[in-house]
């Protein structure tokens, strides 16, 4: 199998949506989920889908080791190409990707911009993509998103973000978890990961592609996949 | 000497470079009364620490070679091993915890967990040994020992419980509360030797209830009586927690921390009863020899001291009176007089003296029984090697060792130094077996091999120091590979008619790349096309060409050689003829293959200041380095890199002049890599360039 076939393998491409990258250049995703259902799985899902078209993808993880998203990267590639060898299509993605850890206290988007300007301007890494894991979605936060909606903007990059939502949460006229329609004005895409029985469905909140005809989507609870619901 | 092998304990300590372990030991060993003052690492006396016997490692303020000492605490020996913490004798540490039935995990206070704190920790794991942390360096600015607790959770998977809380934190440290008797322990004295106990201070009494309700609530995992006791709203007897922290301490499903100070004298003796209490005696640990005669099945040893030996070498040294070998007696009893065999060489021996060892000074003794750690003097033997009493044929594991990744050409300065040098690498290869040595046919230098930069570095420098061999190092060099990247075929016929017996061979078949061992050749001649008796000698001369490589001359690795066709003269074939014809059928083939250099890619993990994360990352950009991540801890941040070791000569150097000295670094071997075109450009043109010189 070739980087093409595993490109076109992957169920992503199913969502439907005009463009690869899904989101505009400067704009906002966002993946919401209860806890443990899947959100890093399936960022890591659009993240290996960017690796394959050789764009960078920059991983900010604020409540999982380096080690831990390693593995999920790993877990979830070989899940994507699991009939063929893989270790030189694997070697030839890990360029293109850089994961950066943050304690929760000591994120900012001053320290991002610090951290980003520090790998840029020394030509070490450029991301197209930034994928940002476990950032509370709290007051404080909050006021932080227009600044770096206006850091991706100048950076022309692509954000998704692991929203954490709860069970309880009372959820606006649009089905929209109250906390994050707060924001949701940000946001190009939300993508809500919603466990009904056994099944894991994939629902559009916002930004729905335009060609409708697409099939319903699931993630796969043993692989954490996204799988055609008729298959 | 007794022989309760209840009473007895082997440990490790263990732990990253600069976390006070050295100290700690020369603590440990002046309260059990081995020694009578202490001196510490690089001390203003000039004395150094005890354990640190090599002089260059009191000037270096490193432990290099791990000594072996033994002291006694409430009636149990404890043999103690003091491992060295840089990754580049990362064997010696393998070789001291294959020996060790337990270990303490020294975590400094501030740095808390580091990188090569988990690269210790996978070599615990690796060989299942039981531990026990302690935070050291509680004293320091900084300290924080609960966020220690919660990295040893978080980065190494322990679970890990508080056995003790501090009194006063950073330059107010003046005591521990321990939570199991529920007693503030304070250490008085010029050394820290008296321990007074008193009541918990009224301002701690909330925080400790809070850490014995969690550490009771863990413990309990391994008690059923613990458990009861709880439900039943009991007393808890300190006996009852203590037996349930062993139990999970032993399966290694729990690891107690212990916090202190050794530099200020605060929190050791608290350790030792700790490594009394929870850690395991010889008995409790399973050790497996390999049965020889039944395909080296596993035999598990029994450690009845009268059943016959089975004993490790673990280490050798040279000592005033000859080779002094580091010996673990796993069965039976070595005993002074006795004949054992060495199952390496099949050689008998005959046992003189027995010592036990406190770093540098000896007490003879009559014998070693199971479970102990002694000396052997006199014994021709490398390390790794088992003793067994005649009869049986057992072998202890052999340890994993790896392949070393870069070399150096040494050249003695006088014919002394020739002598003493070559007297120095016989004693060095046997005592570490990842540094290796051998003469280049080509240039009859001789080369050494190692692990690292500061792994040779070393050994030059103890050439210098202990065997007065003054010798001349060159550029280190890389151990760069070759391999190929497609399947080409070869088919060449080997022919000469020079007078006398002719030659005449055709070797044909194909050549391809294969990922998962270095060489492997397959027959598939039929019809006798080669007759049977030939088909060694190709093999060998296929072999003859993996040693120097037709590109550049480094050794190829990575292929398969399948024969499938060929021809042979009645009269003119022989051995050498079809030796010939193998080896020019490797080149026809070889040159069609798409031969490529492979380099190898270290695993770099810089810790430093947050404010230099910016210029690291541009050092190990600049040293062709992929940056994988980036983990940030606050004041400090990891940032692992996969980089080529060719630029990494130096690194150090560099580093510290642009971190202020504030960042360290380790570096372990991780893959082979093809090499990008420009380097290998580089390294054809150095090859021409000495073929020239050399001619």
């Amino acid at each position: 199998m070739i980087k093409k076939d595993v490109i076109l393998y992957n169920p992503l491409r199913l969502i439907g949506y005009e463009t690869e990258d899904i989101i505009p250049e400067g704009g906002f995703g966002a993946v919401l989920a209860r806890a443990g259902v899947g959100k890093t799985a399936f960022l890591v899902q659009i993240a290996i889908s960017t690796l394959l078209r050789d764009k960078n993808v920059l991983h900010i993880s604020l409540d999982n080791p380096v080690d831990k998203i390693s593995l999920w990267y790993k877990e979830v590639f070989s899940h994507l190409v699991k009939q063929c060898k893989t270790d030189r299509l694997w070697e030839s993605i890990l360029p293109y990707r850089f994961i950066m850890t943050f304690k929760v206290e000591g994120f900012s988007v001053p320290k991002l911009e610090e951290r980003l300007t520090d790998l840029t301007e020394q030509n070490i890494f450029s991301p197209h993509m930034l994928i940002i894991d476990g950032l509370p979605f709290d007051e404080p936060t909050r006021k932080s998103l227009p600044d770096l909606k206006a850091l991706a903007k100048k950076h022309s990059m692509h954000v998704w973000f692991a929203v954490r939502i709860h069970r309880h949460e009372q959820q606006d006229t649009d089905g929209m978890p109250a906390r994050f329609s707060k924001v949701s004005g940000l946001f190009d895409v939300a993508i809500q990961l919603k466990p009904e029985g056994k099944e894991i469905h994939v629902r559009s909140l916002k930004g729905s592609a335009k060609t409708v005809e697409h099939p319903a989507l699931l993630l796969d609870p043993s692989t954490m996949m996204i799988k055609n619901s008729s298959l | 000497m007794e022989h309760d092998i209840q009473k007895v304990r082997n440990i490790g300590i263990s732990a990253h470079i600069d976390s006070g372990k050295t100290t700690l030991t020369e603590r440990v060993l002046f309260y059990t009364k081995r020694i009578h003052t202490i001196h510490n690492v690089k001390g203003k006396d000039g004395i150094g620490a005890t354990m640190d016997s090599m002089e260059l490692e009191k000037e270096r303020g490193i432990t290099i070679a791990s000594a072996a000492t033994y002291c006694s605490w409430q009636g149990h020996e404890i043999n103690i091993i003091d491992t060295p913490g840089h990754v580049d004798f990362t064997i010696e540490v393998e070789r001291s915890l294959r020996v060790l039935d337990g270990a303490i995990l020294v975590l400094c206070s501030v740095g808390g967990v580091q990188s090569q704190s988990i690269t210790v920790d996978m070599q615990m794991k690796r060989y299942k040994i039981p531990c026990i942390a302690f935070i050291n360096k509680c004293d320091r600015s900084g300290a924080n020992p609960f966020r220690v607790i919660d990295q040893l959770e978080e980065k190494l998977g322990h679970n890990a419980i508080a056995m003790q809380i501090p009194i006063g934190i950073e330059a107010d440290f003046i005591g521990i509360v321990d939570l199991v008797s529920m007693k503030a322990i304070y250490f008085d004295g010029d050394n820290g030797e008296n321990v007074r106990i008193e009541d918990i201070p009224e301002n701690l009494l909330a925080e400790a209830m809070e850490k014995r309700e969690e550490l009771i609530d863990a413990a309990s995992m391994y008690s059923d009586e613990l458990t009861e006791a709880i439900l039943e709203e009991k007393e808890i007897a300190e006996d009852l927690i203590i037996d349930a922290v062993r139990k999970g301490t032993l399966t290694r499903e729990m690891t107690p921390v212990f916090i202190g100070s050794a530099y200020k004298n605060k929190g050791v003796q608290p350790l030792l009863d700790a490594v009394v209490n929870f850690l395991p005696c010889p008995r409790d640990v399973q050790n497996e020899a390999l049965d020889m005669e039944k395909d080296e099945a596993p035999v598990i040893m029994d450690s009845d001291p009268k059943k016959p030996v089975v004993a490790l070498a673990f280490k050798l040294e040279d000592a005033q009176y000859g080779q002094l070998t580091y010996i673990r007696v796993y069965q039976g009893t070595l005993a002074k007089g006795s004949s054992v065999v060495n199952i390496r060489s099949g050689k008998k021996i005959k046992i003189g003296r027995l010592a036990r060892m406190h770093a540098d000074q000896m007490e003879d003794i009559e014998a070693i029984p199971a479970g102990y750690i002694g000396a052997l003097f006199g014994i021709d033997c490398i390390s790794g090697d088992t003793f067994i009493a005649p009869g049986l044929n057992l072998s202890m594991t052999s340890m994993f060792v790896p392949n070393p990744v870069i070399s150096l050409a040494i050249a003695p300065k006088d014919n002394n130094a020739r002598i003493n040098m070559s007297k120095a690498l016989g004693r060095f290869t046997k005592e570490d077996p990842t540094f290796r040595t051998y003469v280049d046919d080509e240039t009859n230098d001789t080369i050494i091999e190692g692990m690292g930069e500061l792994h040779l570095e070393i050994y030059v420098e103890r050439m210098r120091r202990e065997y007065s061999a003054e010798v001349t190092t060159g550029k280190p060099r890389v151990a760069y590979r070759e391999t190929i990247t497609r399947m080409a075929e070869f088919n060449y016929i080997h022919k000469k008619q020079t007078g006398g017996a002719g030659q005449y061979g055709r070797v044909a078949g194909y050549i391809e790349p294969v990922a998962t061992e270095d060489f492997v050749f397959e027959n598939k001649i039929a019809g006798g096309k080669i007759p049977s008796q030939f088909i060694a000698s190709c093999e060998k001369g296929f072999r003859q060409c993996l040693g120097k490589g037709p590109k550049i001359g480094f050794p190829v690795t990575g292929i398969k050689i399948v024969i499938n066709d060929g021809a042979s003269h009645s009269v003119d074939s022989s051995e050498m003829a079809f030796q010939a014809a193998a080896r020019g059928a490797f080149l026809e083939g070889y040159a069609r293959a798409g031969a490529v250099i492979h380099e190898p890619i270290m695993k770099v993990v810089v810790e430093t200041p947050a404010e230099f994360q910016g210029s690291v990352m541009g050092l190990l950009n600049q040293r062709r380095g992929m940056i994988i991540s980036c983990q940030d801890e606050g004041t400090l941040c990891a940032i692992e890199a996969q980089v080529p070791l060719a630029e990494m000569f130096g690194f150090s150097t560099v580093l510290r002049s642009s971190t202020q000295g504030r960042a360290q670094f380790t570096m372990e071997f991780v893959k082979y890599k093809q090499a990008p075109q420009s380097i290998v450009e580089e390294l054809i043109e150095q090859a021409a360039k000495e073929k020239k010189n050399a001619a």
